[in-house]
């Protein structure tokens, strides 16, 4: 076998190390903690070579073929590693001490890792725990309020992305994301991994931790190490929770009878008769008949365990979430193969295989609006089973949809296969120097198909509409299929040189390239008049004619880069490290492909200097700072195309002729936006690190950020031209602090929190031609949002109420003096981005009892009730608005009138986003088993999931993710936020 | 050691060689298509034209804010709808509180620009594709019949406007001080009568297009066009002359029912002269809303109810005109393709010349009529009426009025001609330009109930973000 692979990987072994041969011994011993209770797992190493053993249950261990002279290092999770140099001796007794502070831990870089104490960027760790304690279908959900300086807005519906904004909105043009690289893969979203099979995440946030990602870094970094196996005895783990989920806050719709008055009211304020009968025979909470209880269950099993050579883990997990909203259904499976093979004593060959397939119903969220718009007036269905439709029993009423009708008949269903794979060759040539060549791939596949049955629809539009009244040669139905795929792959070739000398310079200078390719299309398929029963939804069983097809080939988007870091240490006491990448994009045209990026960092060990190396109280302190330049190469593309589609019909059979032209203006200088970002850091840990933590102040500005400018409209381009315009600037304070003790043998308890505070502004505006870009459409003509210098992103732009008139109407500030109230009267309120979030977290260990309490809350935000701002015409009030209103009897200086017209866009509808919610209460107990038993663990636990909130927002949720100039902070189709109560069990054996 | 060195030295230049060996590896091709590669192929050549064409579809430019503009500011329509449904800028175009910083005015100047960018495009573009010189200068001529519309309307709407005729480059400060530039009126004129010109030479007839091309602009379209832009120009001998040429080219004639012009089976008809293209049938592909909109509303409606026809019009109507019914749909009234207009529809009457039939399969279906023959014996007959030439204009009136089921008139006065136009066009876009051409805007419209101010009403306001924008440099209208 290893001849053949000899011959596989000739490349690398032709440098295969040089051997020399020594005398040759066994050796053997024990593994204990301080107290000399055995350590049974723990990991006993050779230095630089391949041998290796783990320690039975009574902490024993044997190594063959050692030399004299030879380390062994010991590990063991949660304790400090231990080096051994190899005596004449033939056993060791190894007493490991705990690690108390997290310090000591080793952090993924990018192309790396290093041990968090010798850091000099900032990079926030979040552990598989704290991720599998919170279940959500998207692990980012899962960290909210876990690391600071990460804003995680979550949406509450089954298998949604949240949005993730590390250290501010830093672009409202550009693409806002940060990267996350899986295993080595860079990709857009995580939503494929199984929390279960996460060992870290670790956040990189400031540029000296950036900069090695250069043009992708801007944003941020996520880095996600899934599982690996262990040598030694297979592990058995079985992982399972059930959960029923509600909606955590509901509105309060007005009933009938306030239905009736209300509307009644606003139509004789408009001249018009009242028609509506106080008595009315219908109730309907539209909400309440939209909703159920949703559920989630999930299972995960997970096998590890190997050998000296090959060490595995595998898992399989299976997500079912069935949302509140009807029909509205989510699975996921995911499998995992991570395998690392020893294929000689110096090269080892890692991969990291995962699938994910998810099969989703998805329902219209536009059913939420419409339930809140909705009369309660009119029932569900007729006694004889038709949906009430758009109209009422007997007069039109207002024009919003049944939305028990909408669910019923939006029939979607969509499916999608994500496959991942990294392969990875170590080759450690030398003890100070090795190679790493890495090959990551991911595809994805996706289906959807939409079946409307547009016959039905017609019918249930209006109930005096009837059959013959469709037109004859209208479909009864339509199928539409949708396939898309897309690809990306990232090939990596690094060295790690790594050097000490006099036992104080400490050297590691990693140099490699990546070069990456993404891709992807789609097609689509439509027929009408498919039959009517699932089973034959197939675009072959519909008519013959039409037969509609769209498809579309995404441009083939290229990476290349070369990259550089250097790590230096003086004694662990002072710290450098310097990163340079050059990167290159074909996103760019050609003068403008590459561009060179960098940071500098600093650190000083404060703890490790003389005058505090005995200190009781200090345990570490380090002071760092860094400094450096990177790129959002997530630009929108910069190719003039042809723009076609824009046909015209001819002749007397209307033939659809071809149209096309040129119409839009491209800049061709368009490029990556450059942030340049500063961060001072402590990091501290106090009494033996139990009171840890660390403060940081960052600046970022993006110097050339992309903003839409306008040239005239005279010169007849079609919507405006990306080019980069101005500056945002994003600074800030993150604070973490933790403290953790324990308190005699049974009880141990932790208290830990983050705080982040963030100041947001488009600083500076550098192109005349800037357009003042204005977005966040409610849909009903009425606009809310403006980007303008001096303003966060996304900023509200509104008109301001000042009163109620004698009409009970409202009164406008006419800011202008011109006399009429328009968008000249404007003005800004605040931006949905909060200027401060933080976390909370508490822990207690009591013998077999564990208990944990997470929270999370913003503050300083501002977000839009559009629901109620979109109401008009007949639609349903909130009970208070009808109850608080103005009347000529009781009236009000802050609530208008019944009225029907459209509201205008005003800072009546925007409300505070304050809120403080606890995420999470968990309360778990290990079941204790005799130790010959082979259960090693089982806990039992109950878990409540957003059970208690606080928030001054009287929507459904103040969480409102969306893009910063579109639905970000703007309840509008809004899925509510849920509260989950879950029970479970953890088996390990 | 220095074994070692050359190992690493080897394994650096592998590693970087992974990725530099092929120096192209960033130059990927584009997979959409791009300029270059479309003109180097013929069939791009009316895909240019055609594009033009496809601009009339628009929702900004064809339906709502164009009816907007043209028929709810005159006293012709009323806003419709719900009392408070404001319609975006609706409520203010029938009440006369629009200001500068209406959406409409912005939307059709842009879409207007746009178009007429579209059409530069065409006609800058296309003497570099390869084709035959014959329909080379047929499709420039359609571009420039398009252009010449485009650029009457926005002289219609705002006075003198920038004129652009070239591909603008944002980095050339001329072209940006052009694209703010206002031309006089005149100017304007001149520039359309150059593209109108061009276009009467080099359109064919109706009856000369194959019939795969129903619905391009004809010469017969062209000379239509150029005597109504005559007319506005009150020069009434060309507008004779040209409507004249259109009278005797044998090409049109009237409709014999007033209200088959506007039904489905009539499209492109005998009276047609210029329509646009509405297909109903998947894909469809139509003027965006502009039946839908103006649908009566409510239970038992099909649209959302906007421009609604006056009182005052349907009180202008002499008994037994059969325009009155080919005009407005009334509630409670059964249409000609068996649709019931119940009682509880919003509005008292709609406008029956965006109704589409009720078997349609989309309301794609519409054509509109932009130029019927109709309106060049009207064209004829004012000019011939100012030209003192009054027995051709009685002609002209008594066979619109023959067609209407009126009784001849046996005199002829101005008035009469205004009116006779009003009943034959209303609704057809035309009507506040119609008054403010007459310099009848103020009275009329004052009469009607609307606080028109003289001065300042006659023209729209150009829009005030375009104004913002161009600091200064772009001149408002008088009185905004």
């Amino acid at each position: 076998m290893k001849v053949k692979l000899f011959f596989a990987c000739v490349v690398f072994l032709f440098f295969s190390g040089i051997t020399h041969a020594q005398q040759s011994k066994s050796i053997s011993g024990v593994v204990t903690d301080a107290n000399g209770v055995p350590l049974p797992g723990a990991e006993i190493k050779v230095d630089g070579k391949n041998i290796f053993d783990v320690t039975d249950f009574d902490g024993n261990f044997s190594l063959e073929n050692v030399e004299v002279g030879d380390v062994m290092k010991v590990t063991f999770l949660g304790f400090k590693q231990q080096d051994i140099e190899i005596t004449s001796n033939a056993t060791y007794n190894v007493t490991l001490q705990e690690d108390a502070g997290q310090l000591d831990e080793v952090v993924v870089v990018g192309y790396g890792t290093q041990r968090k104490q010798d850091l000099t960027g900032s990079i926030s760790r979040v552990d598989t725990e704290e991720i599998t304690r919170q279940p959500a279908a998207s692990p980012m959900q899962s960290i909210q309020g876990r690391a600071a300086g990460v804003q995680i807005t979550p949406s509450g519906a089954p298998g949604s992305t949240p949005d993730v904004f590390i250290r501010g909105l830093g672009t409202a043009f550009g693409g806002q994301n940060p990267l996350y690289v899986v295993d080595g893969i860079l990709t857009d979203n995580i939503n494929n991994i199984n929390p279960n099979d996460i060992t870290n995440i670790d956040i990189l946030k400031d540029a000296s931790s950036l900069a090695i990602y250069g043009n992708r870094g801007a944003n941020g970094v996520i880095i996600v190490t899934t599982k690996k196996g262990k040598a030694g005895a297979l592990q058995i783990s079985f992982d399972s929770f059930y959960g029923l989920k509600s909606e955590l806050s509901k509105v309060d719709l007005a009933d009938a009878r306030s239905f009736a008055i209300y509307s009644n009211e606003a139509l004789l304020a408009d001249g018009n008769e009242a028609r509506f009968d106080l008595d009315q025979q219908y109730d309907v909470d539209w909400f309440d008949e939209i909703t159920r209880t949703g559920s989630v269950r999930s299972n995960n099993l997970s096998v590890s365990g190997g050998s000296e050579n090959i060490r595995t883990f595998f898992s399989a997990g299976f997500y079912e979430e069935e949302g509140i909203l009807k029909g509205n259904d989510f699975n996921r499976l995911t499998l995992r193969s991570n395998t690392e093979f020893n294929i000689l004593d110096n090269i080892t060959f890692s991969q990291q295989l995962s699938a994910a397939l998810t099969d989703e119903i998805p329902k219209p969220f536009g059913a939420f609006n419409n339930a809140y718009k909705q009369t309660p007036i009119i029932p569900v269905r007729y006694a004889d089973g038709e949906f009430a439709g758009k109209f009422g029993s007997s007069t039109g009423i207002n024009n919003v949809g049944n939305p028990a009708r909408d669910l019923y008949y939006d029939n979607q269903k969509q499916k999608n296969l994500r496959l991942q794979g990294t392969f990875t060759f170590d080759y450690e040539i030398a003890d100070w120097i090795s190679f790493t060549s890495r090959f990551g791939i991911e595809t994805e596949y996706f289906r959807r198909r939409a079946f409307t049955p547009n016959l039905d629809l017609f019918l249930s539009a209006d109930p005096t509409n009837t059959r013959d009244e469709y037109a004859a040669d209208s479909p009864k139905n339509t199928l539409s299929v949708r396939k898309s795929d897309s690809y990306k792959w990232v090939l990596d070739n690094f060295v790690t040189l790594n050097q000490e000398f006099n036992d104080l310079h400490n050297f590691k200078l990693t140099l490699g390239t990546t070069a990456e390719e993404r891709g992807g299309e789609y097609l689509t398929g439509i027929r009408y008049n498919v039959p009517a029963q699932s089973d034959f939804w197939s675009l072959n069983n519909g008519d013959e004619e039409p037969q509609l097809t769209s498809g579309l080939r995404d441009n083939t988007v290229r990476l290349r880069a070369y990259f550089a870091r250097l790590n230096y240490d003086f004694d662990g006491r002072y710290l450098f490290t310097g990163t340079f990448r050059r990167d290159g994009s074909s996103q760019f045209q050609k003068d403008q492909q590459y561009g060179n990026f960098f940071s500098v960092g600093l650190g000083w060990v404060i703890s490790e200097e003389a005058f505090l190396q005995d200190s009781d109280v200090i345990s570490f302190l380090k002071l760092r700072g860094s400094f450096g330049e990177l790129g959002n190469q997530n630009v929108p593309l910069n190719i003039l195309t042809f723009s076609t589609g824009l046909n015209y019909p001819f002749g007397p059979d209307e033939a659809i002729n071809e149209g096309g032209t040129i119409d839009q203006l491209i800049d061709p200088a368009l490029s990556w936006e450059t942030t340049e970002e500063f961060d001072i850091g402590l990091e501290f840990g106090f009494l033996d690190n139990k009171l840890s933590g660390e403060i940081d102040y960052y600046n970022r500005l993006n110097r050339d950020a992309i903003l839409p400018v306008e040239l005239p409209d005279a010169f007849g381009f079609r919507g405006t031209t990306l080019t980069p315009a101005g500056q945002v600037r994003n600074e800030g304070v993150e604070i973490v602090l933790n403290w953790q003790d324990d308190i005699g043998e049974d009880f141990s308890y932790h208290v830990g929190g983050n705080i982040s505070f963030n100041r947001n502004e488009l600083e500076k505006v550098t192109n005349d031609f800037f357009a003042e870009n204005t977005g966040g459409s409610l849909g009903n003509g009425q606009i809310v949002k403006k980007v303008v210098e001096g303003e966060p992103l996304g900023s509200f732009w509104l008109l301001d109420v000042t009163g109620i008139d004698d009409n009970g109407e409202f009164i406008y500030d006419d800011v202008d003096g011109s006399g009429t109230i328009n968008d000249a009267d404007k003005k800004f309120f605040g931006s949905y981005t909060p200027r401060n979030f933080y976390g909370f977290n508490i822990g207690v260990d009591y013998k077999n009892w564990d208990f944990n309490l997470d929270g999370y809350g913003n503050y300083g935000n501002v977000v839009y009730n559009g629901k109620k701002a979109n109401r008009f015409s007949n639609e349903n009030i909130e009970q208070d608005v009808f109850d608080n209103r103005w009347t000529p009897e009781n009236p009000s200086n802050t609530e208008p009138a019944a009225f029907n017209a459209v509201p205008l866009a005003s800072n009546y509808y925007l409300e505070s986003g304050d809120f403080v919610r606890i995420n999470n209460i968990t309360l778990g107990y290990s079941i204790p088993f005799p130790e010959e038993t082979v259960i090693q663990r089982a806990r039992v636990y109950v878990t409540a999931q957003n059970p208690f909130i606080s928030q001054k927002f009287t929507g459904y949720t103040s969480e409102l993710p969306g893009s910063p100039l579109g639905g970000a902070g703007i309840e509008l189709n809004a899925y509510p936020a849920v509260r989950s109560y879950l029970l479970g069990l953890n088996l390990s054996l | 050691m220095k074994n070692i060195y050359s190992k690493i030295s080897v394994i650096l230049a592998l590693a970087v060689g992974f990725v530099s060996c092929e120096s192209d590896f960033l130059d990927v091709k584009p997979a959409q298509e791009t300029p270059d590669v479309a003109l180097s192929d013929p069939d791009t050549a009316p895909e240019l034209v055609n594009s033009v064409y496809n601009i009339l579809l628009g929702f900004n430019m064809s339906s709502f804010a164009w009816y907007g503009v043209t028929e709810i500011t005159s006293d012709n329509a009323d806003k419709g709808s719900d009392p408070g449904d404001t319609g975006t800028f609706q409520k203010n175009h029938a009440e006369y509180t629009y200001t500068e910083t209406e959406a409409s005015f912005r939307n059709l100047w842009e879409i207007h620009y746009q178009g007429i960018a579209r059409a530069n495009q065409a006609i800058i573009l296309l003497p570099d594709v390869q084709i035959e010189e014959p329909l080379r200068n047929r499709l420039i001529g359609e571009a420039r019949f398009l252009r010449g519309l485009m650029y009457f309307r926005m002289v219609q709407m705002f006075g003198g406007v920038p004129i652009i005729d070239f591909i603008p480059d944002p980095n050339n400060p001329d072209d940006i001080n052009r694209a703010y530039q206002r031309a006089s009126v005149e100017e304007v004129y001149a520039f359309i009568e150059e593209d109108l010109n061009y276009a009467i030479d080099n359109l064919p007839t109706k009856s000369a297009y194959s019939p795969m091309n129903l619905g391009r602009a004809t010469q017969g379209a062209a000379q239509s066009l150029m005597s109504k832009v005559q007319l506005y120009q009150q020069n009434w001998q060309a507008a004779y002359d040209l409507s004249l040429a259109v009278i005797n080219s044998g090409e049109y004639q009237l409709e014999p029912n007033y209200d088959d012009i506007w039904k489905d089976e009539f499209e492109n008809g005998v009276e047609s002269i210029f329509e646009i293209q509405g297909r109903g049938e998947v894909p469809s592909l139509g003027v965006d809303n502009y039946s839908t909109s103006q649908g009566a509303r409510g239970q038992g409606g099909w649209g959302w109810g906007f421009n609604t026809p006056s009182e005052d019009l349907l009180n202008t109507y002499e008994e037994g005109d059969n325009r009155r019914d080919g005009t407005i749909i009334f509630r409670g009234e059964t249409l000609y393709d068996g649709r019931f207009v119940p009682e509880t529809v919003t509005n008292e009457r709609y406008n029956q010349k965006a109704y589409v039939n009720i078997n349609a399969e989309s309301p794609n279906e519409k054509n509109i009529r932009l130029m019927r023959y109709a309106e060049v014996l009207l064209i004829n007959a004012e000019a011939a009426f100012e030209l003192g030439n009054s027995t051709v204009a009685l002609e002209r009136i008594n066979a619109i009025r023959d067609r209407a089921g009126l009784e001849d008139l046996s005199g002829l006065t101005i008035n009469d001609i205004y009116k006779e136009r009003r009943l034959e066009l209303a609704m057809e876009h035309d009507r506040i330009f119609d008054l403010r051409r007459q310099g009848r805007a103020a009275q009329v419209m004052q009469a009607f109930g609307v606080p028109f101010q003289t001065g300042k009403h006659e023209l729209f306001p150009i829009p005030q973000e375009q104004i913002a924008q161009s600091g200064g440099l772009l001149e408002q209208n008088p009185g905004w």
